[in-house]
């Protein structure tokens, strides 16, 4: 082997992850965010450290002297926005999102329960991976992250048949369809489903998504839009709850991603 | 077909490894050679969406105008060999879309052959669809009956002229989208190293025979369903979602389940997406396909050049149909290729093969974890502990993934390779977490089923037959 000893490979490449790193603790983070209220914060820190054995008796606990909504949206629910905070600093990663997720929905599920009819959702949106797509690790990704955001998730699962997907959006009513696809020869399922919705007299944004999908083609057929990643996809969904349709959310999709 | 294992290198060292040369090249086509002293371009393309919709688009698609334009460019060129390859699109799992288009590029890779001489030939990579909410295994239901489809694939593509057979297999891949998203080493060394393994057994001791029978090449495979969604989620130095030490580990882990084609009789080449392939190649001494620099239409990833090293068929990946200033994708990608090649060609011809391939690998060797551990030194070592642990499926496997963990941990402490504060606590809980996995596979194979029944959708040990 050619002798590389004392090679300076800051010559050959830079290592821009080592440079960009942010060295700034989850507990610097979130003490800015966490609730004051001691109760609440041991909830909320149960889902900001992933502690998903703890989080059940801290919910327990909290239910003694605290309203269960008062629980899941002052508690549960900052501590995962303090952990995507972190994920957007690059101080967490995939894995704490998913472990902070399962955590925080064991809390809920426990709060819930003294919720007369449950708990209301933001809205319920749609998801699949297109017809001969076996690929759905993104969508898994993004129900994840739609779900810690307050919607419900109808995951229709991968290689769904376009007729199955509209006639589960006729059934449910959904503020949002969104198909997954990894594949450019698979992708074509969406305009296909799409045409159908449209004919039918339906219109909703029907998100279209995954490594084959680009912004041009997601914006090629009428009802579409483009998620480029995963944890655009809520940011999306709250605009739709705000009344945005599928056309002003192409219009402002640099804003809205951007997170104006 | 008898599985034999391997627990001997190949290779007496990984300085014997380089492009172009592998100890048991293989022929097929007309006039291919892999692996027998000069490398290969392979070039890979994808269809233009629309072009499935029925069989005479799709054969036209990929006979008149794809593979025309790349043997038209690769005689413009000069280059002497060109292999084809067709990733078969979801729909043509249905012989009457496929048949023509397998029938089709054989003939045309003929008539180039005869007309100016040039070596070609097809590999054929068809697609797995079986889902493990439906059953990996033929008579295990489901409605798709995709176990059943996939053999049928096999058959179809070998009867009807494929010089090649390839498959990116699909078993683990349950267990594998569930350790990646949850940086789960353990659920991976399962899902990949142990149950991934013994699912490739079972179908490629089956594609194995469906080839002799047809008289075509039992190629290989890779690890595309877990260690490249592990790499390609770890992505680059913008990218924030999987750590690169931990999908570094996952690439040695997936190096034990990709060698198992070749360990029920499969000759070669893997795949090219299979960036484990150095590991591979140095245990068995079987020619194989890599992707790097020139894959930039498809991939792009910390190690382009350096996969170059002991590649015996360079390949851009995939790119889409479609025009560009300098001809058609194909044409331009097959181009970048070509040139790469006749470089490699060129230092082989000229004794200067081994300079090169070490200029590849130096050149990538700092630039992250994963090529770290791919650099062909490590990669032979990577291969050792395989090797030694070959008759067991989970040992070795997870002998891949910690000799891996602790090289980069070796790098790193002499200042070799440079880490984050995160990727070096990933790579140090690793670590931890696999040496204290249970010595024997009863045991952990005990462990995971239990671990794993309610944590990982879809999860099922019938699919493995256990």
């Amino acid at each position: 082997m050619i002798d590389y000893k004392g090679v300076d490979f800051g010559t050959i490449l830079r290592r821009y992850d080592i440079e960009a790193q942010n060295e700034t603790t989850p507990e610097a983070v979130a003490k800015k965010m966490l609730p004051a209220d001691p109760v609440l914060k041991n909830v909320a820190e149960c889902v900001l450290y992933m502690k998903f054995k703890d989080v059940g008796p801290a919910t327990a606990e909290a239910l003694k002297t605290h309203k269960a909504l008062d629980i899941i949206n002052n508690g549960l629910v900052v501590g995962m926005e303090c952990v995507a905070k972190l994920y957007a600093e690059h101080i967490y990663y995939l894995p704490e999102i998913m472990m902070a997720a399962k955590t925080m929905e064991i809390g809920i599920a426990l709060a819930e329960k003294q919720i007369p009819g449950g708990r209301e959702t933001k809205g319920t949106v749609v998801m699949h991976a297109a017809e001969g797509d076996p690929h759905d690790i993104g969508k898994n990704i993004a129900a994840v992250m739609m779900r810690s955001s307050g919607y419900e998730i109808i995951d229709m699962g991968k290689d769904v048949a376009v007729v199955d997907v509209v006639a589960k959006v006729k059934e449910v009513k959904p503020i949002m369809v969104t198909g997954t696809a990894l594949m450019t020869t698979t992708m074509t399922a969406f305009p296909r489903a799409a045409e159908i919705l449209v004919k039918d007299g339906i219109s909703l944004p029907f998100m279209a998504a995954g490594g084959a999908v680009n912004r041009d083609f997601a914006e090629s057929f009428d009802l579409g839009i483009y998620s480029e990643k995963a944890p655009q996809t809520p940011p999306i969904a709250d605009k739709i709850i705000a009344g945005y349709d599928w056309k002003r959310i192409r219009d402002e999709w640099e804003s809205i991603v951007g997170g104006e | 077909m008898a599985v034999t294992r391997y627990t001997k290198m190949a290779y007496g060292s990984a300085d014997e490894m380089v492009f172009g040369t592998a100890k048991q090249p293989v022929s097929y086509g007309f006039g291919i050679k892999v692996g027998a002293g000069r490398v290969i371009p392979e070039l890979n393309y994808a269809p233009r969406p629309g072009s499935e919709k029925d069989p005479a688009k799709l054969r036209k698609e990929y006979v008149d105008y794809i593979s025309k334009d790349v043997l038209n460019r690769a005689v413009t060129l000069g280059f002497p060999d060109v292999q084809l390859e067709t990733e078969w699109v979801s729909q043509m799992g249905n012989p009457k879309m496929s048949t023509p288009v397998v029938e089709g590029q054989k003939e045309i890779c003929e008539k180039f052959h005869e007309e100016y001489g040039i070596n070609c030939a097809v590999r054929h990579t068809i697609p797995d669809q079986r889902e493990a909410e439906e059953g990996l295994r033929t008579g295990m239901g489901g409605s798709h009956a995709y176990p059943e489809a996939l053999f049928r694939a096999a058959e179809v593509a070998c009867e009807s002229g494929a010089d090649v057979l390839s498959c990116e297999t699909m078993g683990g891949k349950e267990l594998a989208d569930y350790a990646v998203t949850n940086g789960d080493i353990t659920a991976f060394l399962f899902g990949v190293g142990y149950l991934g393994s013994i699912d490739m057994e079972y179908v490629w001791s089956e594609f194995v025979d469906i080839a002799k029978k047809n008289k075509a090449v039992a190629g290989g495979d890779t690890n595309c369903s877990g260690a490249n969604v592990s790499m390609f989620m770890a992505g680059g130095y913008l990218d924030n979602d999987v750590q690169r030490t931990f999908s570094a580990v996952t690439r040695a882990i997936s190096a034990a389940r990709t060698l198992v084609a070749w360990e029920c009789g499969a000759a070669g080449p893997d795949k090219d997406c299979g960036y484990e392939g150095p590991i591979a190649k140095a245990i068995a001494g079987k020619p194989c396909a890599q992707e790097g620099k020139n894959c930039q239409c498809a991939h792009a990833d910390l190690q382009g050049n350096l996969m170059a090293q002991v590649c015996d068929l360079w390949s851009n990946e995939s790119v889409e149909y479609h025009p560009e200033f300098g001809g058609s994708s194909v044409q331009c990608w097959l181009g970048s290729l070509g040139y790469e090649v006749s470089l490699m060609n060129t230092a082989i011809a000229t004794g200067q093969d081994k300079t090169l391939r070490d200029l590849y690998m130096i050149s990538d060797r700092a630039r992250g974890p994963e090529g770290y551990v791919l650099a062909y030194d490590n990669a032979y070592k990577i291969g050792q502990a395989i090797a030694e642990n070959g008759n067991d499926l989970y040992l070795r496997a997870k002998a891949a993934g910690l000799t891996a963990a602790k090289i980069i941990k070796g790098g790193y402490e002499g200042k070799e390779i440079q880490l984050t504060n995160k990727q070096l606590d990933v790579l140090n809980a690793v670590i931890k977490e696999l040496e204290a996995l249970p010595e024997e596979t009863d045991k952990f194979t005990e462990y995971c089923a239990k671990k794993y029944a309610d944590l990982v959708p879809n999860f099922n040990m019938k699919n493995y037959g256990l």
